[in-house]
C-alpha cells in the first residue's frame, strides 16, 4: 500500500485542473467480523432504512446528512437529478442529527412519515426549507406540504423502537466509518465526505460499477 | 488506484478497508482550491483549535484558530458547568452568512474568541461549524478543568464567597413590599419557639406577676403589647444601626458593660420582686427602677426597656432572616425595607409572648400569699437570669459558685432550714422538698466550682474526667480569634474542604449547636476529613468584625462551607439554629 501524492492522484484520475475528493472503499468480507464490526452490508442496507431513487438498483448511495446543515440541501436537488437519470441507483438517506434538538425533531417527523406513506414528500419539504429550523418552522413546512405533524408524530411514536434504533446505528457507523460530518456519501464501497456536484457523482457511480 | 491503510477503527477493522482513491470534481468553491489536502475535510480538532487563556480575576478567553476555508457559527458556540447550566459567554458579532439556502447566521472565519466570566468548578465548552462547501461537524467539546481560585464572586482573601439571592430581594420580586413584610413575620413566628427567644417568656411574665393585684387581662395585654412592640422596634434598630455603621448592633452591643448593667438591671428587678429586702435607694432611683416592671407609674416605660435590651443583649440571636435583612441593607443602602422586615420579624417573634402574656393573666393566682410566693420565685428567675448573663464574661467556676450560691439561697429563703410544725400540710412539705433539693444542688455546685468545673447542669464533670478534660465526645474545631490566624488555618489543609462555623460564648443558639449537632455521630463522620474552623467572635471588636466582613456573616452562629478551591458552594451557608441533616448535606456538597 502507498500514500498516493497530488501528482500521482491527478495523473491517476485524469481529471486535470480540477481537484478531487478523496474516496475510500470498504473491503469487509460480509459478515465475517464480529457483531459488533462493521460491514458494507449494514452500512448500505439497513432493513429499517427507507429507500428512495430506485429500490432494486445495481449501486447505492448512501447519504449521512443532517436537515439542519447547509450543504447536505444545497447538494440535494443535484443528487436527486443524478439519482432519477441514472436509474439504477438505490439513494439511502441516513439521518445524522448533529445540529441540535430541531434537527432530531425533522428526522423523527420524516421517519414517522414511512408508515403514513409520506417518507419522500416529507423529506423533499424539510431538505428544501432555509437555514436553521425550530419545531415550529418544521411542522408549519410539513402543514404547508398537506402532512399532518401530529400524525407523523404518533407514527413515530408507534415505532419508536426501531426508529430509534436505525439512529442509533446511523451514528455508530458514521463513528466507525471516521466519518467528520454531513453531508457525508457512501457510494459503492467508497466515502467521499463533504459536497458533491454532478459529475463527481457522476463519476463516483460509475466507479462503483467497475 | 492506490490503496491506503484507513484508519477509521482502532481494531481488525484497519486491516479490512483499504482505501480506493475516487477521483472527483468537488463542489465548485473546492474546485478553486486547488490544494489537494484542504479538500478532504480535517479533523475537527485541525480545523478549529481551542486555546484558553486565563485572566486573574478568573475569567478566560477561548480563542479558536480556525483554518482557511472553515468557520464557526456564532451560535453554536456554548460553554455549561459540571451540573450542566449553561454559562453565558460574551461574543462579538460575527460575519453574516446570507446564503438563500442557509438563511441568515453569523459565522467567524480564520478565528473566534469568547469571553467566560469566572465559574466554579471544571466547564464544557461546545462548539460547531463546517468546511466551506464541504461538509458540517458534529459539535466538538472539550472540558476545561477549573481554574485554581476561580469562583463566583470576587476572591478575597483567598476565600470566595457564593453570591446567593437574598431572601429580601426574592420575596420583593414575587410581591413587593407587602410580601416582605409578611414573609419576615412568618419567620419570625417561626422562629419564636427558638432558643432565642425563650429567655422572653420569663423576663414578660416577671413583669406581669409583678403587677400583682392590679393585673387584669387587659393590663396583661397592654403591656405585652408594648414589650413585644419594643423588642420588634429593637429588630429594626439594628437595621437602621447596620446602615450607619455597617455593624450587627447585637454583637457591638455584647460588650462588658453591656452586659454588666443588663445583669444589675435583673438585680434590681428581683430585689423588688423578693419585697423582702428594703431597697434603700434615693427616691428618684427607686421610681426608676420599679417602674422598670414593679409599680404602676411608668410600668410601660419599664416593659419597653426590657423588651428593648432582651432583643439586643439577653437573646442576641443571629437567624437567618436577620443576616438576610441585614446583609440586604448593607448592599443595597435601603434601610427602609430592610428595617421594616427586621421590625416585622421581630413582632412575628413576640406573637406568642403577647398570646402568652395576655392569657397567662387569667392562669396566675390573683392575690394572696401565693402571689408573694410567685414574684419570689419570679425573682430568682431574674437573678439567674443575671448570673446567666454574666457568665458570658466570667470564669466557668465563678459562675458556678454563683449558681450555688443562688440554689442555696432560694432553698434557705424558701424554708430549707426551718422545722417543719407537725401539722404542716402537704403545701409546705412539698416546698420544703424542693427547697432542700434546691440547697443540696446548690451545695454540690459548690464543690463542681470549688474543684474548677464549669457546667452547671454537669457541676462534677472534672471528677469524671480527669482534669479539665473534655466534657464528651465533641468534634475538635481549630479556634481562632483574628484574621491572621483564620488565614494561616485556611492555608493549613490545602487539600481538604472546610467548614468555618462564626461562634461565640454569648450565643444561646450555638450551645444547642454543640449539643444536637456537633455531638451527632454522623455529622462526626461526615465531618471527618473536613478542615474545621471555629471563629470566635467572643470578645468582639475590630479583629472580629474583620473576620465576619471577610465571611460576609453578620454573626453567630454561621457556617460557611468551602471546597478544596476555597469557594463557598451556592445554597450552602447556614445561618441560626440548624439540625445535622442540613450540616451533612452542605458537606455533601462541597466536598
Amino acid at each position: 500500500m502507498t500514500y498516493l501524492n497530488r501528482r500521482n492522484m491527478l495523473l491517476a484520475g485524469g481529471v486535470g485542473g480540477t481537484a478531487a475528493l478523496l474516496g475510500m472503499t470498504l473491503i469487509p468480507p460480509a459478515r465475517q467480523l464480529e457483531a459488533q464490526e462493521l460491514t458494507v452490508e449494514d452500512v448500505l442496507f439497513d432493513p429499517d432504512n427507507p429507500v428512495l431513487g430506485n429500490p432494486q438498483g445495481s449501486v447505492t448511495i448512501v447519504e449521512f446528512f443532517d436537515y439542519q446543515c447547509p450543504y447536505c440541501k444545497a447538494n440535494h436537488p443535484v443528487l436527486t437529478e443524478v439519482v432519477e437519470e441514472d436509474g439504477d441507483v438505490r439513494l439511502v438517506l441516513k439521518d445524522w442529527p448533529i445540529f441540535g434538538a430541531p434537527s432530531v425533531r425533522a428526522t423523527q417527523l420524516a421517519l414517522g412519515a414511512v408508515d403514513v406513506g409520506g417518507y419522500e414528500l416529507a423529506l423533499e419539504t424539510l431538505m428544501a426549507t432555509e437555514g436553521r429550523l425550530s419545531d415550529a418552522a418544521i411542522e408549519e413546512a410539513l402543514e404547508e406540504a398537506g402532512l399532518d405533524p401530529t400524525e407523523l408524530d404518533a407514527a413515530y411514536r408507534a415505532n419508536r423502537g426501531k426508529w430509534d434504533g436505525l439512529l442509533s446505528r446511523n451514528s455508530f457507523q458514521a463513528t466507525q466509518l471516521g466519518l467528520r460530518g454531513t453531508p457525508a456519501f457512501i457510494i459503492g464501497a467508497s466515502i467521499y465526505p463533504g459536497s458533491m456536484d454532478r459529475e463527481a457523482l457522476r463519476e463516483a457511480i460509475e466507479a462503483s460499477r467497475t | 488506484m492506490t490503496l491506503i491503510l484507513f484508519r477509521a477503527t482502532q481494531s481488525a477493522l484497519i486491516a479490512l478497508l483499504a482505501v480506493v482513491i475516487a477521483l472527483m470534481s468537488a463542489s465548485p468553491m473546492a474546485a478553486q482550491s486547488s490544494i489537494f489536502s484542504s479538500d478532504r475535510p480535517l479533523p475537527a480538532q485541525e480545523a478549529f483549535a481551542l486555546s484558553v487563556s486565563e485572566q486573574p480575576d478568573g475569567t478566560r478567553i477561548l480563542s479558536w484558530e480556525i483554518a482557511e476555508g472553515y468557520y464557526l457559527y456564532r451560535d453554536k458556540l456554548g460553554a455549561q458547568s459540571e451540573s450542566g447550566t449553561p454559562i453565558p459567554l460574551q461574543t462579538p458579532a460575527g460575519a453574516s452568512m446570507d446564503d438563500p439556502t442557509f438563511g441568515s447566521v453569523e459565522i467567524y472565519s480564520s478565528s473566534a474568541q469568547a469571553v467566560m466570566g469566572p465559574v466554579d468548578g471544571p466547564v464544557t465548552v461546545t462548539w460547531q461549524g463546517c468546511q466551506n462547501g464541504g461538509i458540517c461537524y458534529p459539535p466538538v467539546s472539550e472540558t476545561l478543568a477549573a481554574v485554581e481560585g476561580t469562583s463566583t464572586a470576587p476572591v478575597s482573601d483567598g476565600v470566595a464567597l457564593a453570591q446567593d439571592n437574598g431572601m429580601i430581594e426574592g420575596l420583593h420580586a414575587r410581591g413587593g413590599t407587602l410580601m416582605v413584610l409578611a414573609g419576615f413575620l412568618g419567620f419570625g413566628l417561626l422562629l419564636a419557639f427558638t432558643p432565642c427567644v425563650f429567655p422572653m417568656f420569663p423576663i414578660l411574665a416577671g413583669i406581669l406577676t409583678g403587677q400583682g393585684r392590679d393585673l387584669t387581662v387587659r393590663r396583661g395585654a397592654a403591656l405585652s403589647g408594648v414589650y413585644v412592640l419594643a423588642m420588634a422596634s429593637a429588630f429594626g434598630l439594628l437595621g437602621v444601626a447596620a446602615a450607619w455603621s455597617g455593624q450587627n448592633l447585637q454583637i457591638v452591643l455584647q460588650s462588658p458593660a453591656a452586659v454588666y448593667g443588663v445583669a444589675a438591671i435583673f438585680v434590681v428587678l428581683a430585689l423588688s420582686m423578693f419585697g423582702l429586702f428594703e431597697v434603700q435607694l434615693p427616691a428618684a432611683w427607686t421610681r426608676r427602677l420599679s417602674s422598670a416592671g414593679a409599680s404602676r407609674g411608668g410600668t410601660f416605660g419599664g416593659a419597653a426597656t426590657l423588651g428593648f435590651t432582651s432583643a439586643l443583649i439577653v437573646g442576641p440571636c443571629v437567624t437567618a432572616p436577620l443576616a438576610g435583612a441585614l446583609l440586604y441593607i448593607a448592599g443595597t443602602g435601603d434601610v427602609t425595607l430592610g428595617a421594616g422586615a427586621l421590625f416585622a420579624l421581630g413582632l412575628g417573634q413576640g406573637i406568642p409572648l403577647m398570646i402568652a402574656g395576655t392569657l397567662g393573666t387569667q392562669v396566675l393566682p390573683r392575690a394572696g400569699g401565693w402571689m408573694d410566693g410567685v414574684k419570689r420565685l419570679f425573682g430568682l428567675i431574674f437573678l439567674g437570669m443575671a448570673i446567666w448573663l454574666i457568665g458570658r464574661l466570667m470564669p466557668g467556676p465563678v459562675i458556678l459558685a454563683l449558681w450555688a450560691t443562688l440554689l442555696i439561697g432560694a432553698g434557705v429563703f424558701a424554708g430549707a432550714m426551718d422545722l417543719l410544725p407537725k401539722e404542716a400540710d402537704m403545701g409546705r412539705r412539698g416546698v420544703k422538698t424542693l427547697a432542700v433539693l434546691s440547697m443540696l444542688t446548690g451545695a454540690i455546685m459548690a464543690v463542681g466550682a470549688a474543684l474548677g468545673g464549669n457546667d452547671p447542669l454537669r457541676p462534677l464533670a472534672v471528677l469524671q474526667n480527669g482534669i479539665a478534660g473534655p466534657t464528651n465526645e465533641q468534634i475538635a474545631f481549630h479556634t481562632v480569634t483574628t484574621p491572621d490566624a483564620l488565614d494561616a488555618a485556611l492555608a493549613g489543609e490545602p487539600d481538604a474542604p472546610a467548614l468555618v462555623y462564626v461562634t461565640a460564648d454569648w450565643c444561646v443558639t450555638c450551645r444547642v449547636i454543640e449539643r444536637d449537632v456537633w455531638s451527632d455521630a454522623s455529622v462526626q463522620a461526615a465531618l471527618a476529613d473536613v478542615n474545621l474552623i471555629a471563629v470566635d467572635v467572643t470578645d468582639f471588636g475590630e479583629d472580629g468584625q474583620r473576620m465576619l466582613d471577610r465571611l460576609a456573616a453578620v454573626g453567630p452562629p454561621t457556617m460557611v462551607f468551602l471546597d478544596r478551591n476555597r469557594v463557598e458552594r451556592s445554597g450552602t451557608r447556614i445561618v441560626g439554629d440548624t439540625g445535622p441533616r442540613a450540616v451533612q448535606a452542605a458537606v455533601e456538597a462541597v466536598r
